[in-house]
Order: C-alpha cells, then sequence, then structure tokens
C-alpha cells in the first residue's frame, strides 16, 4: 500500500522464534536471560535463576542453577557452579556441574572440575582434578552404619 | 465516571477530525467524561487525586509515549484505573498494551479488560517505559551483590515493557532487538571503547534482569526517565509489581 500510515517499528512482532533473544549468541535450552557482554567486567557474587552468557570478565563468585555459556575470548576468575555448562574461554576457579559438562578446543580450565558428564574436545586445557559422580574413589570411607546400645561392630560383622 | 487527560498536542488542527470522531464513539458507548488539558506546568497526581475526590473511576490519558509516561510517572499511586488512547506518532506503548492507534481504541477503552502493569521505581518517581543513562563512566552495582563497570563510558537502558533496540554501528543496516521479560526489570549496558583517531564505538550490550540497582557516577551524568531529562551522581532503580490497573487490548505483548 503506498498511502499506508507510518506506523512504529514493534519488535515483539515477530513472535516465530521466541528462543532467538539475543541474535549472535549460540543455540541453548531454554531462553537467555543473562549477559555479560565484551568489554564489561562484573565482580562480586553474581547469581542468576536463569541461563547465563558470559564474553566479558567475571571475578568472585558465578551461580546458576541452569545453563551457563562462557565464550571464546571471556573470563572467568571465580568458582563457579552451574546445571549445565558449555566453555570455550578461560575460567580460574573450581567448578562444580550438576549435569553436562562441555569443554571446547578452546577452553582453558585452572581448577577443579566436579561434574556428572564431561565432553572436551582436543585442544581443551585442563589443569587441575576431576571427579566424576558414579565412581568410587579410591579411599576408603568410613562406615556411616549405626550400631544399636547393645550390639558391637564385632557382632555386627558375623553377620 | 471517567476522565480524559488530554496532552497539549491534541490541540494541533491535524488531530482535530480524529478527536471528534473518538468523541462520538465515547459518547456511543456511553463513557464520555469529563475533558482536561494537560500542558508542562501540570503536575498530574493533584489533579487526578482531585477527580477521584469527585468520584472519578477511570482516568484515560489521550496522547502519545510522551503524555503516557509524563502522567504515570507521577500518578502511578493514585487509586483508579487508567485507560489510554492514542493519537499521533511516537505510539510504541500503545502497540504493547495492544490498543490500536486512533479511533478503535475507544473499542478497547469501552471493553474493559483489565491488567495490573509493573511499573519502575527511580529516586522517588515512577518511570513505565523506559530510563536512559546517556553514555558516562558510571558503575552499576546488582541487588547489592555484584558490581559491573567497563573500562571507558557506558549506556545504560532499563526496560520495563519496552524492547530494547540496538544498532552495532551507523552503518548497521539491521536494527536488533532485545526484548524484556516478565516480572523484571531488564538492564541494557552497553560499553563504548575508543576508535583508532576520534571518537567511540558501541560495542554488544550486556542484559541484566533485576529487581533493584544503583547506577553510581564519577561526575554527575545525564539521565532520561519517560522523555524526562535530569542530571544525577547516583541513581537507585527498583521494580514496583503490579502498581498500576491498566484497561488493555486483547492483543497485548505481554
Amino acid at each position: 500500500m503506498i498511502f499506508q500510515k507510518p506506523s512504529p517499528k514493534i519488535a515483539l512482532e515477530n513472535n516465530e522464534e521466541p528462543q532467538e533473544y539475543i541474535s549472535g549468541v549460540t543455540q541453548q535450552p531454554d531462553e537467555v536471560e543473562t549477559v555479560v557482554g565484551p568489554s564489561v567486567n562484573v565482580e562480586g557474587d553474581f547469581a542468576s535463576e536463569g541461563n547465563i552468557v558470559v564474553k566479558g570478565t567475571v571475578t568472585g563468585s558465578v551461580r546458576t542453577s541452569r545453563y551457563l555459556l562462557v565464550e571464546p575470548g571471556a573470563k572467568i576468575v571465580a568458582n563457579v557452579r552451574a546445571g549445565s555448562a558449555k566453555i570455550a574461554g578461560e575460567v580460574k576457579g573450581n567448578m562444580k556441574v550438576q549435569d553436562s559438562l562441555e569443554l571446547t578446543s578452546t577452553a582453558r580450565i585452572l581448577g577443579d572440575i566436579e561434574v556428572k558428564v564431561l565432553s572436551v574436545e582436543p585442544g581443551a586445557l585442563i589443569f587441575g582434578k576431576i571427579a566424576m559422580a558414579g565412581m568410587e574413589s579410591g579411599e576408603a570411607k568410613p562406615s556411616r552404619r549405626t550400631y544399636r546400645k547393645n550390639e558391637t561392630a564385632e557382632e555386627m560383622s558375623e553377620d | 465516571m471517567y476522565v480524559y487527560l488530554y496532552d497539549n498536542f491534541v490541540k494541533n488542527k491535524k488531530y482535530a477530525s480524529l478527536i471528534q470522531a473518538l468523541e462520538v464513539r465515547l459518547t456511543d458507548y456511553g463513557i464520555a467524561g469529563k475533558i482536561l488539558h494537560l500542558n508542562n506546568y501540570i503536575d498530574a497526581k493533584p489533579v487526578i487525586d482531585d477527580e477521584i475526590k469527585r468520584g472519578a473511576k477511570t482516568v484515560v490519558i489521550v496522547g502519545n509515549d510522551k503524555t503516557f509516561g509524563y502522567v504515570l510517572s507521577r500518578a502511578a499511586t493514585c487509586e483508579c484505573t487508567f485507560g489510554f488512547l492514542p493519537i499521533g506518532f511516537e505510539n510504541t506503548i500503545a502497540e504493547v498494551l495492544g490498543i490500536p492507534v486512533g479511533e478503535e481504541a475507544a473499542d478497547v477503552l469501552a471493553r474493559r479488560r483489565k491488567e495490573y502493569l509493573d511499573v519502575g521505581w527511580v529516586n522517588n518517581r515512577y518511570f513505565v517505559s523506559q530510563l536512559h543513562v546517556h553514555p558516562a563512566k558510571v558503575e552499576v552495582i546488582y541487588d547489592e551483590r555484584f558490581k559491573a563497570s567497563a573500562i571507558d563510558k557506558m549506556e545504560v537502558v532499563v526496560c520495563n515493557f519496552q524492547p530494547f533496540y540496538w544498532k552495532k554501528n551507523d552503518n548497521d543496516q539491521e536494527q536488533q532487538v532485545v526484548h524484556p521479560q516478565d516480572g523484571k526489570l531488564e538492564a541494557f549496558l552497553r560499553p563504548l571503547t575508543k576508535k583508532r583517531w576520534w571518537g567511540y564505538k558501541y560495542e554488544d550490550p550486556s542484559v541484566f534482569p533485576f529487581e533493584e540497582m544503583e547506577i553510581i557516577g564519577e561526575k554527575p551524568f545525564t539521565m532520561e526517565a519517560d522523555g524526562k531529562i535530569s542530571k544525577e551522581v547516583r541513581v537507585k532503580i527498583k521494580l514496583a509489581k503490579q502498581k498500576v490497573e491498566m484497561i488493555v487490548g486483547r492483543n497485548r505483548k505481554f
């Protein structure tokens, strides 16, 4: 229409791709909520209820119950706790990931990792201990079984 | 009883026929009421409070985004239902609320579909659509837990229910968009880095959803909230949940 009224551009019109909240961000589970952009420094207890994308620098601690993405060139100097994570940047600190952790070829990890499922691309660098759930450690753990008052440990072993 | 707050610009001749048609339709629906004209020197809150005392139950803002922000920045605490009749250009809020621009807005008003809206609170006043801190050396503290800063200047935009539009640079044809999420305010931080010789270029924005945040500047910085410009050194921004009862359209974007 030639004589159409000018209307304000409302971006919400294109609801076809609700997943693509931020352009340039690779596909992640659910939608992106918090983004630390390049040349932004975050200091302190950085916690979020939703997904986190780090492209800049974070110092202190990082916590999310959901997905964490550290992009190439990003740097985290902090202990990290996340539901699942994909690391393509640098992390200096211990990592505790509940579900799966993916390390790409550009990843640099300087710290211990505690994870359920780990995948490492050739070229990724790790300096630290890796502990994975589902496997007993070599050290004998003290028994947690409780005894009744009139029952000794020897009696229990005879049974 | 309905009270209509007309912005000054609707007196313009080019809107005369539209206003007339709108008033006819409002009369047809039986929701015509008292008309008050706003200008720059009128504080909307005492005006609305007076009308509420006289029995007004619904206050309808007639104008554009600026009028909407101007009235609600002061009158968000008034105990009445708000309506909106968008006129002319710069009506992005109306589209978010699902209210068509022009005569058809009266239909939405007559249907009285009500929703409670979240508003932002900044230094003792409210903002509805957007708060903009012009590029300056500032530091942002979120929920008193962590702070975000940049090497040089930084632009901060806080969105309530309007999307945030941005371009990578002046040559970028395509406008990038980030949508605000419900239940929280959204802060968009865009650091500026120096170009080789002179000028600055914008970096990709950072997005932080928050309920409380503080912006602290080394020097006084310019802040624009719903079109009102002021100079500040320290700004505290909070979310006031479900503060405004608003008549909205079926095609609202939230």
